[in-house]
């Protein structure tokens, strides 16, 4: 595998309702996921080139007060090739929803744990489109079971390919 | 004056967990919070009347509701919320 992208906090876009809080703990940048409401962020990109495979983005996360249960991460992908005849001043057009495991959280809240998510549905990504990955937790549980109380907190978001 | 609906208890649980000032919530479940939420309405829905003939006379004659709620949050706080 090879990583391709790392996205921080720091990198991400919102929606105008619903987003995930942009915060500091201990002086390093997270995006709080709140534990009842699905909070939905956006990473942007160009894909590179030699990209190939299935693509995998991991997910570098800790819990805010949690110290049992589980929680659920959604991702999807949105690739625009140049001709593309997709006007971005009104469209959005996200590929089918990729969903984690649902992952046990660390015993202690803010140890980090990673979890991976596998692209099944990557929207034909191929290199040089401009690309967005969204990014949720499923903290409704209409997917995945979200069990954890409390917010997750993103760290860092990495985005891997079959290399 | 009843418990309350459904709606207003998993909006008090939500935004109970937004609140920091819980901290860690060890070995709790999302289930087992709003199951503490419900439990602690359900209890003072019981118990408003006990409260109410708890306090002297005068108070209760003359307080509103509103106040007679707010003194149970000022003793409550200053009980076990101090420094939190």
């Amino acid at each position: 595998m090879a990583t391709r992208f790392i996205f921080t906090p720091l990198s991400a876009e919102f929606p105008a309702s619903n987003a995930p809080a942009l915060d500091l703990v201990n002086r390093r940048p997270v995006l709080w996921f709140d534990a009842s409401t699905d909070e939905t962020c956006y990473f942007t990109g160009i894909a590179p080139q030699g990209l190939t495979g299935t693509i995998t983005v991991v997910i570098t996360c800790l819990m805010a007060s949690a110290t049992s249960g589980a929680v659920g991460i959604q991702a999807q992908l949105e690739a625009i090739t140049d001709g593309d005849a997709t006007d971005l001043d009104a469209t959005t057009s996200f590929d089918s929803v990729n969903n984690s495991s649902s992952t046990t959280v660390p015993g202690t809240a803010g140890y980090i744990d990673q979890i991976s998510i596998t692209m099944s549905n990557a929207d034909s990504l191929a290199a040089g489109d401009l690309f967005r990955l969204s990014i949720n937790r499923d903290a409704n549980g209409s997917a995945i079971t979200d069990s954890a109380t409390g917010d997750l907190g993103i760290l860092a978001v990495e985005f891997r390919d079959s290399a | 004056m009843a418990v309350l609906d459904d709606l207003q208890r998993a909006e008090l649980a939500a935004e109970g967990m937004r609140d920091r000032r819980l901290g860690t919530l060890a070995n709790m479940l999302k289930a087992d919070w709003r199951a503490s939420v419900d439990a602690a309405d359900t209890w003072l829905n019981s118990n408003a009347a006990s409260f109410n003939s708890a306090l002297p006379v005068t108070a209760r004659n003359n307080l509103s509701t509103g106040q007679k709620a707010l003194l149970l949050v000022f003793v409550i706080t200053k009980r076990y919320l101090s420094g939190v």
